[in-house]
Parts: structure tokens; sequence; C-alpha cells
């Protein structure tokens, strides 16, 4: 009795969570959010305003051909 | 090329293709409901090859984990043939990850971007091109000494017949070879698909008779002894780590040379008795900065390496006549042409007794 009792408040326990849709986000279907990337990555002017600078490390005592 | 250059998708055909159609978070992760810039990269992978492409392209993908552009194992089977310690935490191991692991190339690398050691960038907005560019990819990292070759860029040589009677690009003769055989291979002529020059040219071998220097050495020479020019010979590598901590390297002005010696490589396949070697950068003290003699046996491999030089021309100085090549000590690798100290490691392909002349 005591087993079924818990059984019973566990798939209510589920039940509420699913009911106030705790539950984790979808993913977005493949290719659904093509777009958003692809607003900003066309965007000359925004990529220019907001790219980071990416120091290249090259060491300046390199020399000669690799 | 600019940072906003390297991500800028100059159309947007590419998200009516195939890959487009997959959609971007799929492979390169971050989150595209964010409008915050940082937030949206948040866990990007910038280049997510290797685990992406073999979902789709698990036949290539496969074989390609065995390239030698994949796994370096040109660099290591040499380095290891030289008595080097590669198990991880040794001091040629950490000098290996400083210095040679940026010359590994992913599926991205060559197919949809510049390699990561030219900085990156995508090639032709995000579009996957099967057939990688000359300039872009093949030439960006193999530039210094076959591109070079190949395109004429050296004082006074003119570039492979191939390039400039026929603008063939890299691709047209090298294909699969590039993702390896499927299996683990110490150099790149031990590939069963490399390419040789008889898979076009078949009628060196049927029509003998026109050509007679093709009837009397046949087999005994390679192609490239009688059909390319000089070629870039790189000298005293040494590699360290500034003051700032960034890997760095140092090598002796590179040589112009033709030299002809004796096959380091001789095989069923490349049966030649002659063969044009060139020069590595690498020397005794290569490593020197991460520890005493690292590489013990480093008289094991000659530092003159079987070649392929890349500026084929159908006449040259050497096929001019028999006594171009015969008697003449010029473009043979003898003693004189070896340093004292790789004199042992070369022993192998120093020509001793030139031919004589005809």
């Amino acid at each position: 009795m005591k087993r079924l009792a818990f059984i019973l408040i566990g798939l209510l326990a589920v039940l509420l969570l699913l009911a106030t849709g705790c539950t984790a986000p979808a993913l977005p279907a493949p290719g659904e959010e093509v777009g958003t990337c692809v607003i900003c990555h066309s965007d000359k002017d925004l990529l220019k305003e907001t790219a980071s600078p990416v120091e290249e490390e090259i060491s300046e005592e390199t020399s000669g051909e690799g | 090329m600019e940072v906003w250059q390297k991500v800028f998708l100059k159309d947007a055909d590419f998200v009516q293709s195939t890959h487009g159609k997959v959609g971007c978070v799929i492979c390169h992760g971050g989150d595209s409901r964010a409008e915050d810039k940082d937030i949206s990269h948040v866990g990007l992978v910038a280049d997510p090859s290797e685990a992406n492409c073999n979902t789709c392209h698990q036949d290539i993908a496969h074989v390609n984990e065995t390239s030698i552009h994949t796994t370096l194992s040109g660099f290591k089977s040499v380095l290891e043939a030289r008595g080097g310690n590669l198990e991880e935490g040794s001091p040629l191991a950490t000098a290996f990850e400083n210095h040679c692991q940026s010359c590994h190339t992913s599926c991205g690398q060559c197919h949809v971007s510049r390699p990561d050691e030219l900085g990156g960038g995508l090639v032709s907005s995000h579009e996957f091109r099967q057939t990688p560019s000359t300039q872009y990819n093949c030439v960006a990292c193999h530039g210094a000494r076959v591109g070079a070759e190949y395109l004429g860029e050296n004082e006074g040589i003119p570039g492979d017949i191939h390039w400039t009677l026929a603008t063939m690009t890299c691709t047209d003769c090298h294909g699969q070879e590039l993702h390896g055989s499927g299996q683990r291979m110490a150099i790149r002529y031990q590939n069963p698909d490399s390419i040789k020059c008889d898979d076009c040219h078949e009628d060196i071998w049927t029509d003998v008779t026109s050509n007679p220097q093709h009837e009397q050495h046949l087999g005994d020479l390679s192609c490239q002894v009688c059909h390319s020019l000089a070629y870039k010979n790189c000298y005293g590598c040494h590699v360290s780590i500034d003051e700032e901590g960034i890997p760095c390297r140092t090598s002796a002005p590179s040589e112009m040379h033709f030299e002809i010696g004796h096959n380091p490589l001789r095989s069923s396949e490349r049966p030649f008795e002659y063969v044009v070697l060139r020069h590595v950068p690498s020397c005794l003290g290569t490593c020197d900065y991460y520890g005493d003699d690292l590489l013990p046996d480093f008289n094991e491999l000659p530092t003159w390496k079987y070649a392929t030089p890349h500026n084929i021309q159908l006449h040259t100085p050497q096929n001019e006549s028999c006594n171009s090549c015969h008697g003449n000590e010029d473009i043979f690798l003898t003693e004189d042409d070896v340093s004292e100290d790789e004199k042992e490691a070369n022993s192998e392909v120093i020509v001793k007794d030139v031919p004589t002349p005809q």
C-alpha cells in the first residue's frame, strides 16, 4: 500500500512539472535558427562594428622559412 | 584578412544548400536565440569538423583519420626514426606540440575556410568546396617550397609546365590521396594512391623508341632528375620559446639547388637508382632548446630527402645532352655539398662516383 502511494505521488509530481512547463526548452529544429545567425554574419557593417580584435601570436624572433 | 572578413557571409545562398539546411547551431553550437553577441557565442565551436563531418561523410572521414594531414605522422615518423621520444610529457613531445602540431588540418580547413595556421577565415562565404582552393588552402600551407615552384615565384625559374601551359591546379593531380589510404603512413610516398607522373603519361613506357633518353633511363631515374629545375632547400631550423612565451623558430637562408643523389626510398613502386634530393630544414640541433640529445639517432635518416620538385619542364639544362649529366659533378650531391656534421646521415644518398662522360 505504502509503495503504491509513493508511485502515485511520484507520478503526480512529474505531471505537475510538465503542466507548469518545467521542462528543458526545446532546441530549434535543424535549419530553423539559420536566419538569426545569417542576419548578423551577412551584415558587413555590423560585423566590422562588433569584431573583436584577435592578436596573432607570431613571435618577432621567428625568421626564415618553415 | 580582417577579423570581420573571416566570418562574413557575402551571400546567403549557403542557407539553401544541403549543409545550410542543417543549421548553424547543430554544428557550431552557441545560442541562436540570444540577441547579444557574447551570449549567442557562448560554447561556440569555430571549427566543428572532427565531431560533425563523419555523421554524413563517414567513409571519407574514417579514411581521413589516418591521413598525414590529420595525424602529422610524417613528422612523427621522422622524429621517431631519429630516436626521438614522443611520449606525452617528454621534452620532444612538448616541442612537437609547440611547433609542429599547428600544421594539422581538419576537414573544414580544406573545404570551408583557410587553415588555422594562416589565421583561418571563410574562403567563399560558407560554401563547402569539394575541391579546395589552390590559393587559399593548398598553397596557403605548402607555399614556401612546392607552391612557389609550381607558380614560378622563384626568381629566374619558370613555373611548372602543368601550370603555365595547362593551368592545372593541385587537385587535378592530387585527389583522394590527400585523405590518406586508411592506414597510418610514415611518409606520403607510401600511399598507394599517391600520384605518379606515368598515371597520366603512360606513353613514356610504350613509346620509348621516339625518345632514346627514355629508352636508356626509364626506371633508373625519377622523372624529376631530367625534368625539374633548381628548387628551394632549407637549413638550420631551430625552435624555441621567446621571452614572451611565444613559440618561435629561426632558420638559415634558403638556397636554390638542384642535386641528384641516390634514392633513399627505393622500392618496387619507386625503383630509381637516382632521384632529386631536397635538404629539409631540420638539423642536429633543431630541438636543443628543449633538451640535450633529443634525437640520439639523428644519423638514421638523411637530411637530403627524396623530393619531387614541382617545377617540371619538358626541356631542362640536364636533359640537353648525355654529358649534361654524365661527368657533371655540379648537379650531383657529392661529399663537398654536405656539411661535415651531416655526412654520416647522408652517406647512403651521396654520389661518390659520378657517372662517367659518354
